[in-house]
């Protein structure tokens, strides 16, 4: 049970802080009789074991109270980004097959009343305890899926606990640690502040969601709050280095930084080094089906502006291999997820893989057969080659002296200010807009947001390139929103009939 | 001064439907500008006006709208 090394904490010390948010602080025993409650009032509701629970709170105390209720039920939380529009949250509860709705004070005006649970309104109550298997469903995140939809990855106990109890020794975590906490909990990176910081009797600092904006204002509050690590995305970093008076804000408790979510380019990375001396680095990759499959503990010593920095090791006891012929990294270990959730169903990466092998005319045969990293051994057993434990993760990678590097996506996918943004979900929606005859979506490289997706299209003459954001606007969050828009009599093809993304790109930038 | 951070804006930062609609009092902010959109600007006001933008005033209240950013800029042109 993902939970058991918090509610050890939480029975040897109980009146250690747990989380502090905005002044307001709550200790683990304070946190487990909340989450206990919450608990048994999503059992008086019905809610079953392995039943997905939507979370429509944002990041903080009374969110993760309401997670930690859904796992002491035995449910899976599926955390909602308020940001998006009604029409996608509403999609993405039906999607899951959603139970209950966890929310603080009155039902919102888009959602059907009887799912809604008021966590200020459970009284004080001990759920029935719930026996939790590794191979359960802890979490399902929703991410941009490439089949024009969003899409659940499903995360089983077993999975979260492995990264979490990884990255604890990794880092020596301890009940004396402070540490920072900016992610949004339908990101995977939260993983890492509720259950490797919490299960280490440490407290959980939330960084306050306007500090951002004010990077001298948040180095100070690190200093203040006496953060000893943070767990963020590179943006934020380079914006902390570059604008954070940190000349004069000494972060000295300040022991370790984690990236991950984006490349972090090395200019900023060294301004970020040598402004922070003391305080070690590390690099972190990984989709959210992998959690964390690499990390690199950044070696200050080798880092050059122009060059890129490794990927590094692969983490967690994570197998990783390169495929023959594509470049393409695939991974399977204990962090790997169980699958995508469609439909309220459990759909394991082994049907997506093959259909995607097949889909690019690639061979059946065991990918790894060539590459000398003892592929054979470690995709047989008894003999029969195993595919189903792998997760090929659309990235091409390389391999030197024992590093991994990343060349960028072999696929289509975004990355799009910290979020992955599959462009035929954004397709998907234009195509649904009256009026639009065809369109493409691409990445335009942006220094600050990674990438932004452009839209080139081919419409009626009755329509305006205007009727298409507005449309857009109530389906598709912020940073899906395409931030050029190209009209076109028709979209440039290959001579082999395949549209010519390059073409579009080009036009676009 | 404020017409070339619109135009920096509006063509690399944030997407709005009609920038000429767009007033200099109008909330930046609300439109989308986002700490990674702040850190582009603050870069392209650097270059682009010969100022260094203090890293303490760095608030909401310089940069949420035409006017203040051009307020601000001024001022830290000034001050140097």
């Amino acid at each position: 049970m993902l939970l058991a090394p918090f509610l050890r904490q939480c029975g040897q010390w109980p009146e250690a802080v747990a989380l502090v948010e905005h002044g307001r602080g709550i200790r683990y025993g304070e946190l487990l009789a909340r989450s206990h409650s919450i608990a048994a009032g999503l059992q008086r509701m019905g809610v079953k074991p392995g039943q997905p629970v939507a979370i429509h709170l944002d990041r903080g105390i009374d969110a993760a109270m309401a997670l930690f209720a859904v796992l002491l039920a035995g449910a899976c939380y599926v955390p909602l980004d308020l940001k998006n529009p009604p029409s996608r949250l509403a999609f993405i509860i039906a999607d899951s097959g959603g139970v209950a709705v966890l929310g603080l004070g009155a039902v919102p005006a888009w959602l059907e009343g009887g799912l809604w649970l008021d966590i200020a309104a459970c009284p004080e109550s001990t759920p029935t305890p719930i026996e939790t298997q590794g191979d359960c469903l802890a979490a399902i995140l929703y991410t941009s899926g490439s089949t024009g939809q969003a899409r659940g990855v499903a995360l089983s106990h077993g999975a979260v606990g492995a990264f979490a109890q990884w990255a604890s020794d990794l880092l020596a975590l301890c009940s004396s640690d402070r540490i920072a906490s900016s992610a949004p909990f339908f990101f995977d990176l939260s993983t890492f502040d509720l259950y490797a910081v919490l299960g280490c009797g440490a407290s959980l600092h939330f960084v306050p969601s306007a500090l951002p904006l004010s990077p001298a204002r948040l180095s100070t509050w690190l200093q203040e709050q006496g953060i000893s690590g943070w767990y963020t995305v590179p943006s934020l970093l380079s914006f902390l280095a570059y604008k954070g008076n940190l000349a004069h804000t000494p972060l000295e408790h300040l022991r370790f930084l984690i990236f991950a979510g984006e490349v972090f380019p090395t200019p900023a990375l060294m301004d970020l080094a040598a402004k922070l001396p003391q305080t070690a680095l590390y690099n972190f990759f990984g989709p959210t089906e992998t959690n964390v499959c690499c990390y690199w503990p950044v070696d200050r010593a080798r880092l050059s502006p122009d060059r890129p920095i490794p990927i590094g090791l692969p983490a967690a006891a994570c197998e990783l291999h390169i495929h023959d012929e594509t470049g393409e990294l695939w991974v399977r270990g204990p962090t790997l997820a169980s699958g995508y959730w469609t439909g309220g169903c459990l759909q394991t990466f082994n049907g997506k893989s093959q259909a995607a092998t097949s889909a690019k005319g690639q061979s059946q045969v065991p990918p790894f057969a060539k590459n000398g990293l003892g592929g054979i051994s470690t995709t047989q057993e008894a003999g029969n080659p195993v595919y189903e434990n792998w997760y090929p993760t659309g990235d091409s990678v390389s391999l030197a002296d024992g590093e991994y590097w990343f060349h960028g996506r072999l696929g289509r996918m975004l990355k799009c200010a910290g979020y992955r943004v599959e462009p035929a979900e954004i397709e998907a929606s234009v195509n649904a807009i009256p009026g639009v005859r065809a369109c493409a979506v691409v990445g335009i490289d942006d220094p600050a947001a990674g990438q932004r997706p452009g839209l080139a299209l081919v419409m009626e003459p009755w329509v305006t390139p205007a009727d298409i954001r507005k449309a857009l606007a109530r389906q598709l969050p912020a940073y899906m929103q395409p931030s050029r828009c190209l009209v076109l009599p028709e979209l440039p093809y290959l001579p082999n009939g395949k549209l010519d993304y390059n073409r579009i790109q080009a036009l676009l930038v | 001064m404020k017409e070339k951070l619109k135009k920096f804006i509006f063509a690399e930062v944030i997407y709005h439907e009609n920038p000429a609609s767009f007033g200099n009092g109008d909330d930046l902010l609300e439109a989308g500008l986002d700490s990674m959109g702040i850190m582009r600007l603050i870069m392209f006001a650097e270059r682009e006006f010969g100022v260094i933008l203090p890293d303490t005033e760095i608030e909401p209240d310089n940069v949420h709208s035409l006017d203040a950013l051009e307020r601000w800029i001024r001022q830290a042109g000034q001050a140097q």
